[in-house]
């Protein structure tokens, strides 16, 4: 019932599973990065509104996804 | 959990973020689908899985919402008590899984823990456990498929029907494409947004809350009782601590048996281990888990302990939460424990950051039905029909199979969420039937790994003795209450221990006993019965094993060296918080 096949999908595979994680991380953090920039001028209603958490959280989000998306992007091995 | 209105709603931005994590795991299942052709690809994911892959997809099957979101409440309602079943409850049994079990599992080569009681059992016990674990995960994915679909109602104010054929639909495509592989990286993809959408209510709560201390004081202040602060030193009695728990069942009920049981012989989480591709990413993998397993409190327990002080509102007086179900929440319209998570989220999260969090919780539903129904196809594929409906169908059979049992996982699901919709008690039910299983199971395996002499009767009748002891406690208690001062050892206890006790140390004492019960019987009956010959436990059971050497080079390669690490920053944080 068994066959296995030597095969990496986090390597050989042309898209990893890093690479996935970074795309959405990074995706979601230039949405809300955006949103925190927009947020300067039209504050939400919410707690602590004046740290600007959503430009924060954005930025390191986009750090975060863009590292993982350029490291294991297609084709890197 | 039912409210008149609900508690915010998504704006643009927010629903661009849900609809960017529902295409992406739609593409995930579809792109992997190519490289699941063989039922090892299908149900271990070709066990070609790194240890951090294997380690994060195990911790994260456990972190499903309803767990996040049932102890953020708990942490509401009992304190920092609650963070024993995320430490005492969790790593110990973990790294014991990564040290100790996880070579039997990974050299015995099963597909499964039915398998290997199959091999170190017999058909019988292998039977028992396949056919109860199936019933049980079906019911749990309804479970999940359900809460998904009341949490949104009550969050967002979305149709229950709408919620729930959107999530059975999309796990169902994606699992019955990838099976476990495409339902690993979905977890992996869990793990990340829970940390990304959850981990920012704590970090902005301790600066509303002025830091750790002042948050301590105020606690204490408001609820006036420092118990709601101290993992251990209050629990040296039922009626010293707001949970009404007692260390020896925190110990030896939750820290042995209940945690043990769970992390160790829950084919659900193990299976993610037995995806690893080689022995030491296998033994790393649940010490990787742990570490982060560690760290969730962070966003778990902080968020509800924050909001006993700071969820205000817009008055600015505290906003007193409620029991599920109680008159206050179900005729005057107060939020209940289970809301806290989500109060907290709409407190700190504008748009965009809601979204996240949103995303996070229906990614956590999303993968604890995924988790579920890929683990029941396995044993339905591998340890039901392959091995008593149709034992020599080709490999390509058991793949479509695998496929098309997905699907009628999902459709039972589908089935039991509606169950529960009807009767909501039916839910608590179900989460009870698990408990029955689970702790009888785990003296099963851990004797059949550490214990030559066991035989296969006494595998097979010490597991059915303590299931039956299991149920047979828990209907005594639904008879009558007052029997639970039986399994707590206290005769005399009052009306008012029972009380307390009723919730939480009842739970943790029928683990233990069933689980002494099968140990009891499996021990007799061994001794009854002929001993296994010792050629035929090689690989199976300690003693009888050449354990091959890991592969690790240096120090900080080996397993052991981590479990240590880990132990040791769990035992510094039991003692800061004593």
């Amino acid at each position: 019932m068994t066959t296995p096949h030597h095969v990496d999908p986090s390597t050989e595979q042309s898209l990893s599973i890093w690479f996935f994680v970074g795309v959405l991380m990074l995706a979601c953090g230039v949405i809300i990065f955006c949103e925190g920039i927009y947020e300067f001028s039209h504050p939400p209603a919410t707690v602590l509104a004046n740290l600007h958490p959503a430009f924060w959280w954005g930025l390191l989000m986009t750090l975060f996804g863009g590292f993982y998306t350029i490291r294991f992007r297609p084709g890197k091995g | 959990m039912m409210l008149a209105t609900q508690l915010t709603h998504l704006a643009p931005v927010d629903v661009v973020i849900l609809l960017l994590y529902f295409a992406m795991v739609i593409f995930i299942g579809f792109y992997v689908k190519g490289s699941t052709n063989t039922s090892e690809e299908f149900f271990l994911a070709g066990r070609e899985m790194s240890a951090w892959i294997a380690g994060l997809s195990f911790v994260s099957a456990n972190l499903g919402s309803l767990e996040l979101m049932g102890w953020a409440g708990a942490a509401y309602q009992y304190g920092i008590l609650a963070t024993h079943w995320y430490w005492i409850g969790a790593i110990p049994a973990m790294l014991f899984l990564g040290i100790v079990m996880m070579p039997f599992y990974y050299i015995s080569k099963t597909h499964s823990v039915p398998g290997y009681l199959q091999l170190r059992f017999g058909e019988g016990a292998r039977g028992l456990s396949g056919v109860c674990f199936a019933f049980m995960t079906v019911l749990m994915s309804g479970v999940n498929m359900y809460s998904m679909a009341l949490v949104m109602k009550v969050v967002l104010g979305w149709n229950i029907n709408f919620s729930m054929w959107v999530g059975a639909i999309t796990v169902a495509i994606y699992v019955m494409l990838g099976g476990l592989r495409s339902a690993i990286i979905n977890e992996v993809l869990q793990f990340v947004l829970i940390w990304a959408g959850a981990a920012l209510i704590p970090i902005l709560g301790l600066i509303e809350a002025g830091g750790w201390t002042s948050l301590k004081a105020q606690i204490i202040a408001r609820m006036g009782d420092p118990a709601y602060m101290h993992l251990w030193s209050t629990i040296g009695s039922f009626d010293t601590n707001p949970m009404g728990v007692h260390w020896t069942g925190i110990v030896f009920g939750l820290g042995f048996v209940i945690s043990f049981g769970y992390w160790t012989t829950d084919f659900l989480v193990v299976q993610r281990v037995l995806s690893a591709n080689n022995l030491r990413a296998a033994r790393l993998a649940p010490i990787i888990g742990s570490a982060f397993k560690m760290f969730v409190p962070f966003f778990v327990i902080l968020p509800g302990l924050l909001a006993l002080v700071l969820l205000k509102d817009s008055a600015g007086h505290i906003i007193q939460l409620y029991p599920d179900g109680s008159d206050m929440v179900v005729n005057h319209g107060a939020h209940s424990f289970n809301e806290v998570l989500p109060l907290m989220m709409v407190r700190y999260l504008g748009p965009g950051l809601l979204g996240l969090g949103i995303t996070a919780l229906v990614a956590g539903f999303m993968s604890g039905m995924a988790g579920n129904v890929s683990a029941f196809s396995t044993v339905w594929t591998y340890d039901i029909y392959g091995a008593y409906i149709n034992k020599k169908a080709s490999d390509a059979h058991y793949v479509l199979m695998g496929r098309w049992s997905t699907i009628i996982g999902m459709a039972v699901s589908v089935g039991t969420a509606y169950l529960v919709m009807g009767a909501a008690s039916i839910m608590d039910y179900v989460q009870e039937l698990f408990s029955f299983f689970i702790a009888p199971l785990f003296g099963t395996v851990i004797l059949g790994m550490l214990w030559k002499r066991a035989t296969k009767a006494g595998g097979f009748w010490g597991l059915l003795a303590g299931t039956a002891a299991s149920i047979g406690m828990w209907l005594a208690v639904l008879h009558d209450k007052a029997n639970i001062r039986f399994m707590i050892l206290e005769p005399h206890a009052s009306a008012d221990t029972i009380l307390r006790v009723q919730a939480m140390a009842a739970n943790l004492y029928r683990a233990l006993w069933s689980w002494c019960v099968c140990v009891l019987v499996t021990v007799v009956v061994s001794y009854m019965t002929k001993p296994m010959p010792e050629a035929s436990l090689t690989g199976l059971v300690y003693g009888s094993t050449v354990i091959p050497h890991d592969g690790s080079t240096n120090l900080f390669e080996k397993p052991m060296f981590w479990a240590i690490v880990v132990a040791t920053v769990l035992f510094v944080l039991n003692l800061w918080l004593w």
